[in-house]
This record gives structure tokens, C-alpha cells and sequence, in this order.
């Protein structure tokens, strides 16, 4: 038997497939994976000390930068966790226009991170590019109804900035159509191709014991087998209205993870044709005109959760009863999710790692915050 | 485990029954009915094939009305006036705190103004979040659609009120229905805003042509309108005495004649506003201000006989008061060189004459009488402005 050294070497922080910048510390033995420490804080950024010499509304803006993929999300856990302060009654239609700009959301989060999984995979951009032409579609909805594609700002409290322009409508039913064959079509291009296959079955498996002890979320916790969605769990906003299925993984590898978004953006689009029936009835306009947004809750402290298509993403604040937030603390699925890095990598190849890692769709401006 | 409205479903991990090859040839089609694709245009979301490039710079996508970029200011075609009124809400809603405003003054009475003498935002900083046009109440900033802002001189960014102006003209083709919807409001509020604002202050200062006309309108008409301390010196061309400058200098003798020493100290009071670059006029203004307070001592000191008792109290604070204007005065021509020096005096000299023309009228015993006059001259002045 030959005997080897170890080797550890430096992966990022500044890697092309690292996501931003992320430094991973790897132990290998030739090309086996024996130890891997992700090393994170590059991008911090003082997001939570930021937040707490501004006021309540100041801050909907900067929740937009911590995941900017998927602004839309972050602003609805931040708008939920001061309405549940303050007591804010959201309208029925506000309600709708938030649930559906979130599941449009999540549409085009796993539309990009399933094309950037795949460029991880050495694909290049082909499912990329299909991926983000997809995108873009959302984001011009986006643009049309908030003003801004990527930093939408579009949720304040007691409802949402303002309501939906004529054209929205239209847009959205067109990309309904569309939607459905996109999906397939990403299934006929990756669900069978060999090369994937060999590249993520088996690879990254992370048992469902310890996802559950790492308290990773979203679809990596689902694709470990656990049925866990907040949405169902602890439904909030109107999300008791809507049918829709969780989808979850036999194995907690980086083919289940590929397949449980897949499925996901199913289900959003399900919720949203429910939207688009349910709408028209829905009582109130886009805000309530009682809200005001210069608010000054009452002493307390106050946790809300939602589901964004990373996983639980809760804001804890802490007020004094002045107009600024005493304590401001964010629940990043992201930085979370990355934890069991290092337990996922353990025995496979240095190649693997660039896959595992895609795999888990991180976003560093939410992990380092 | 059961859920609620919906079942958990486990993925299916091969669906299909391919042998080994096909999946990737699969796939391969995929790419190829792209690439067909590609021959045609996409027309609209419903399509997944077809090129959907837009060439930019040579074409260029429609942008939604509520697209925000970057804040501007808005102000009125016709009548040129800004919307703003310096309330400030903006500047306490921006995050990141890249709004700076300064609200102007009526050089008549010291008062503050609805309109804004200087509003800088810095749009290196702008985060382009649009809180600052939600919360104004006077649609004064909105967002604005242009966005090829890239440069390599960063200063350049620093955008002051000349660079953010912008009329409703153009606002309403980039966002009509936008402005259809607050437009009547916004046009109430700003002619209750017109109303209080005197001479030229609130007009955008430069622009169109219309604009300018009125703009040359209203200041020869105030030009035109005898004393009005109001206008004394605004921004007057080095050397020769502009017929403000002689009004307000006119203004300042009758009132200082008249015994209110109050307006005199009113009468430098533009002093500080005056453009930095006119070196000259700021001495000419420390002068100014030193005589006037000098007048108006002497005036006080005259009055003050009424009152034999505080006679020495009057004359002391009379002298006081000239001395410091005279100190100030001395000091505005020593540094003419240096604008900011000859700015700093012509301030200095109008603090000194304003807390001498404070001093001189607690001096008379005779308070009543002193008031009544400084009260005369004041509505003698107001008479003729009018
Ligand atoms: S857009 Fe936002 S950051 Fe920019 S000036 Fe307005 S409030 Fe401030
Ligand atoms: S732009 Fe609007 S909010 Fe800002 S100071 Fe002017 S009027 Fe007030």
C-alpha cells in the first residue's frame, strides 16, 4: 500500500464557484476529501448594527440586500415581523399581491440556482442561459409593478407599495403558459442526462438526522426527506388557502436537491394560477390606508419566519419604543444551510466540492450579512 | 405524516426507462430546438424559444413607469417654480442620509420660506429605494428613468439643485399616469406654496427660456420697487453699485434715520448669501453693514435724550455697537484676496451689527417710544415696497 500525505489547500475566497466570496479550507488525501472548514465573513457588511440606528421603514431597503436573489422574500419576513409588533392589519388583496410576488420569487430562484448548479457541474452556461431568460421575465414583471428588478423594495407595512400596473396581468398569464414548458424541458435536458447523473447521485448525501441537527431548512432539508415547509407547518400570510404539495427526496443527495426544486417551481406556479382565480374577490386595496410606515412599536420583542426558496428566513427584533429597532437579528437559511459544508464534502473528490457546494444555493450576501 | 391542502410527494428518482446514451441525446434536442429557435424573435412571456436580445445602446427597452433610478426634483413649466418647500421628510426618510437641503430665507424679514436655496444628493450613495418620493408630501422628488450615470470623475455625482432640476414636462413622458394620479393635489399644494414665496426664490435658475423671462421680470421688478431692504446686494457684479445694492443701502440710511435700529440690522442680513465668488461685493457688503450699524447706533443715541435717565447706557451701547461694526468693517478689507475671509467678515459684521442694533434699543428708557418707531419705519418701508 502506497502511503500519501495530506495536503490541505485553499478553495476561494476569491474562486469563480465559490458563490461570492467564500474560503473553504480543504483537507485532501490525494483526491479524497478528508476534512473541509468553510471559512465565511468576507462580505459582512454590518447589516445588523446598520439596522438599528435606522427606522423600521429604513430598513426594508437593506433587507432587499441580504438575499439578492430573492428581495421580494426578504421583505416580506421583515414586513411580517414588524406588523406582528406593531399589530398591523394587512387587506386581503395586499395579502395576495405578497404571496404572489413571493412564489414568482421562488420561481426564479430555482430557476437560476439550478442553472448555476449545473455551470458548477462544467455545463457552462447552457441551462444557465435558459435559466435566466426565464428569469427575466419575472424580473421585468417585478420592475413593472415595484420599480427595481433586483432591489424591488416593494413590501411596507400593511401592505405592498403600490398596486399592480394594467399590463401586469397580461405579463403574468403569458409566462404562466410559458412556465410549464420551461419546467419540462429543464427535466428533459438534466432529470436523465448521464453526465448529471454521475456528478450528483450519491454525491453530497446528507442524512436527514443530521439536517435536522444542523437546522438546515428548505429544500435541502426537504431533499434529506424531511416533509418541512413553513408554509404548511405554520402557515402564515394566506398561505392556508392555497393547494399545493411538498415535495421531498429518498436520499438527501445532490440529484434529490436538483429534483425537489424542480418540483417546487411546480407548486409555486400552482399557487399563483390560485392567485390569479382568487384575486379578483379580494377584499381591500394594496396597503391599508391605516398603516402608517413612520412606526413606533411598543416595547416587546418579536420573532416571524417565512419560507423563502432558501429555507426559514426569520427576523428577530427587539424594540424600546423608540422609532428604531433596539435589536435587529436575521435568520439567514443561507448561512445556515452552509453549516454541514464540511460533514456533506467528508469522502468525496475536490471535484465534488464545487458541486456539493452549488448544491446547498447559498447567496454570500445573505451568509455574511 | 399528512399536511395540510396538499400531500408530500416523494421524488421520483428514474421516471423513465432509457437506455444508457439517451438521456443525453435527450438533452441534446433540447439545445438543438434552441438553437432553431434562435432563427426567429420571441414575441412575448409566453414563448420559450426565440431570441428576446434587445440591442443596446441602439435599441432600447421601454422602462415602466414606476422604474426608479435616481431621485430628481421636479418643478413647474409654467410658472417655473420648484415644488419642493424644504420640508425636509425626505431627507429624514433617506436610509442611507444622501440628502442635504437648505431651506431659503426672505432676505426682507428673516423668515423662512417654503422653497429650498440648496438641495444636494448625492447620488453616489442613492440606494435608488424611492422612499424619499413616497414620502414626500409634494411630489416634489420623484424617480427618475435615466440611469447611464457612469463617470470617472466621482464628485461629479454630487448632484446640487441645478443639476436635479427637472420639469413636470419631462416627468410626464417618462411616468404620465404616475403624475395623473397626485398631479391635482400636487399643483394645489404648490400654489399655496407660490404664494408665500417673495421675488425670485423658489424658481428653478435656469432652463427654459420662459422661465428665464420671468425670472428677469421679477427681479426688475424688485429692482424697480423702491427701498424694500429686501433685495440689498444679492450676488452684485463686482464694482459698480447695482440699483438693488442702492435701494437696500437706501433702505438702510431711512431706516436707520428713522430710529429703528431693527431693520438696520436687518439689511446685511443677505450679506451671508452672497456668491462666493464675488469677492468684492462681499467687502462691499461688510461695509455696508458696518455703516448701517453705525447709523443706527447714532440714531439710538439720538433718540435716547427722550429718555435722560439711561442716557449713558444708550450712548455706551451706541459706541459698543460702532466700534464692533467698525472692527468688522476693518477687518472685511484686510483679506480681499480670499473670498472666504471677505465672506466670513461680511458675516462677522453683520452679527456685530445685529447684536449692536440688539443692544441699542434695551438701552432707552423710552422703550415704548423707540418701538413705535422701529414699528413705523418698518410699515414705511413695507408701504413703498408695495
Ligand atoms: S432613493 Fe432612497 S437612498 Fe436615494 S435619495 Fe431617495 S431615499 Fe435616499
Ligand atoms: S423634496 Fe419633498 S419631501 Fe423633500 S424637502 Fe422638498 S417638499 Fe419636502
Amino acid at each position: 500500500m502506497l502511503k500519501t500525505e495530506e495536503l490541505q489547500i485553499n478553495i476561494g475566497p476569491q474562486h469563480p464557484s465559490t458563490h461570492g466570496v467564500f474560503r473553504m479550507i480543504v483537507t485532501v488525501d490525494g483526491e479524497t476529501i478528508t476534512d473541509l472548514k468553510p471559512v465565511f465573513g468576507y462580505l459582512h457588511r454590518n447589516h445588523e448594527q446598520i439596522a438599528e440606528v435606522n427606522t423600521y421603514l429604513q430598513n426594508m431597503p437593506y433587507t432587499d440586500r441580504l438575499d439578492y436573489f430573492n428581495s421580494m422574500a426578504n421583505n416580506h419576513a421583515y414586513a411580517l415581523a414588524v406588523e406582528k409588533l406593531v399589530g398591523i392589519e394587512v387587506p386581503e388583496r395586499a395579502e395576495y399581491l405578497r404571496v404572489l410576488m413571493v412564489e414568482l420569487t421562488r420561481i426564479l430562484n430555482h430557476a437560476g440556482a439550478l442553472g448555476f448548479l449545473i455551470n458548477d457541474m462544467g455545463a457552462w452556461q447552457t441551462q444557465l442561459a435558459f435559466g435566466m431568460r426565464e428569469r427575466e421575465k419575472i424580473l421585468d414583471l417585478f420592475e413593472s409593478a415595484s420599480g427595481a428588478r433586483l432591489m424591488c423594495n416593494y413590501f411596507r407595512f400593511g401592505g405592498v407599495a403600490r398596486d399592480l400596473p394594467p399590463d401586469f396581468m397580461p405579463r403574468l398569464k403569458d409566462l404562466l403558459i410559458a412556465m410549464p414548458a420551461f419546467v419540462d424541458e429543464m427535466e428533459r435536458l438534466l432529470r436523465e442526462n448521464e453526465i448529471l447523473l454521475q456528478r450528483s447521485e450519491n454525491i453530497g448525501i446528507l442524512p436527514k438526522e443530521v439536517a435536522i441537527s444542523y437546522s438546515v431548512t428548505g429544500p435541502m432539508l426537504r431533499a434529506s426527506g424531511v416533509p418541512y415547509d413553513i408554509r404548511k407547518a405554520e402557515p402564515y400570510s394566506i398561505y392556508d388557502r392555497f393547494d399545493f404539495d411538498v415535495p421531498i427526496g429518498a436520499v438527501g443527495d445532490v440529484y434529490d436537491r436538483i429534483l425537489v426544486r424542480i418540483e417546487e417551481m411546480r407548486q409555486s406556479k400552482r399557487i399563483i394560477e390560485q392567485i390569479i382565480q382568487q384575486l379578483p374577490d379580494a377584499q381591500g386595496g394594496h396597503i391599508n390606508p391605516k398603516a402608517r410606515q413612520n412606526v413606533r412599536p411598543p416595547a416587546g420583542d418579536v420573532y416571524a419566519r417565512v419560507e423563502t426558496p432558501k429555507g426559514e428566513l426569520g427576523f428577530y427584533l427587539v424594540s424600546d419604543g423608540s422609532l428604531k429597532p433596539y435589536r435587529y437579528k436575521v435568520r439567514a437559511p443561507s448561512f445556515i444551510n452552509l453549516t454541514p459544508l464540511g460533514d456533506m464534502c467528508r469522502g468525496y473528490k475536490v471535484a465534488d466540492v464545487v458541486v456539493i457546494l452549488g448544491s446547498i444555493d447559498i447567496v454570500m450576501g445573505e451568509v455574511d450579512r | 405524516m399528512d399536511i395540510q391542502r396538499g400531500n408530500i410527494i416523494v421524488m421520483d428518482r428514474r421516471r423513465g426507462k432509457l437506455r444508457a446514451g439517451q438521456g443525453l441525446l435527450q438533452g441534446l434536442k433540447v439545445v438543438w430546438d434552441h438553437w432553431i429557435g434562435s432563427f426567429r424573435k420571441n414575441e412575448n412571456f409566453s414563448q420559450i424559444h426565440g431570441t428576446f436580445t434587445i440591442e443596446y445602446p441602439d435599441e432600447r427597452m421601454k422602462l415602466p413607469q414606476a422604474y426608479r433610478n435616481m431621485p430628481v426634483l421636479i418643478y413647474d413649466d409654467e410658472t417655473g417654480h420648484e415644488l419642493c418647500t424644504a420640508c425636509y421628510q425626505c431627507a429624514r426618510a433617506c436610509p442611507p442620509e444622501v440628502i442635504h437641503i437648505t431651506q431659503a430665507k426672505d432676505p426682507n424679514t428673516g423668515k423662512m420660506v417654503p422653497a429650498s436655496l440648496e438641495f444636494i444628493i448625492e447620488y453616489d450613495a442613492c440606494m435608488s429605494c424611492g422612499l424619499c418620493a413616497e414620502a414626500c408630501p409634494f411630489d416634489a422628488i420623484k424617480m427618475d428613468h435615466f440611469f447611464e450615470l457612469a463617470t470617472d470623475d466621482r464628485m461629479g455625482l454630487l448632484q446640487r439643485k441645478a443639476d436635479l432640476n427637472r420639469p413636470i414636462s419631462y416627468y410626464t413622458t417618462i411616468a404620465p399616469d404616475l403624475w395623473d394620479e397626485v398631479k391635482e393635489g400636487a399643483m394645489k399644494k404648490l400654489q399655496g406654496s407660490i404664494k408665500r414665496r417673495p421675488g425670485v426664490i423658489g424658481i428653478a435658475g435656469h432652463l427654459s427660456d420662459k422661465i428665464a423671462a420671468r425670472r428677469r421680470e421679477l427681479e426688475a421688478e424688485a429692482a424697480a420697487a423702491p427701498p424694500a431692504p429686501a433685495d440689498a446686494a444679492p450676488a452684485a457684479p463686482a464694482g459698480k453699485l447695482s440699483p438693488e445694492e442702492k435701494a437696500a443701502k437706501l433702505a438702510a440710511m431711512r431706516a436707520a434715520k428713522a430710529g429703528g435700529a431693527a431693520p438696520a440690522a436687518e439689511a446685511p442680513a443677505p450679506a451671508p448669501e452672497l456668491s462666493p465668488a464675488d469677492a468684492k461685493a462681499a467687502k462691499l457688503a461688510a461695509i455696508k453693514a458696518a455703516n448701517a450699524a453705525k447709523k443706527a447706533a447714532e440714531a439710538s443715541a439720538a433718540e435716547a435724550p427722550a429718555a435722560p435717565v439711561d442716557e449713558k447706557a444708550a450712548k455706551l451701547a451706541a459706541i459698543r455697537a460702532a466700534n464692533a461694526a467698525k472692527a468688522a468693517a476693518a477687518e472685511a478689507p484686510a483679506a480681499p484676496v480670499d473670498e472666504k475671509a471677505a465672506k466670513l467678515a461680511a458675516i462677522r459684521a453683520a452679527n456685530a451689527a445685529k447684536a449692536a442694533a440688539a443692544e441699542a434699543p434695551a438701552a432707552p428708557v423710552d422703550e415704548k417710544a423707540a418701538k413705535l418707531a422701529a414699528i413705523r419705519a418698518a410699515n414705511a418701508a413695507k408701504k413703498k415696497s408695495e
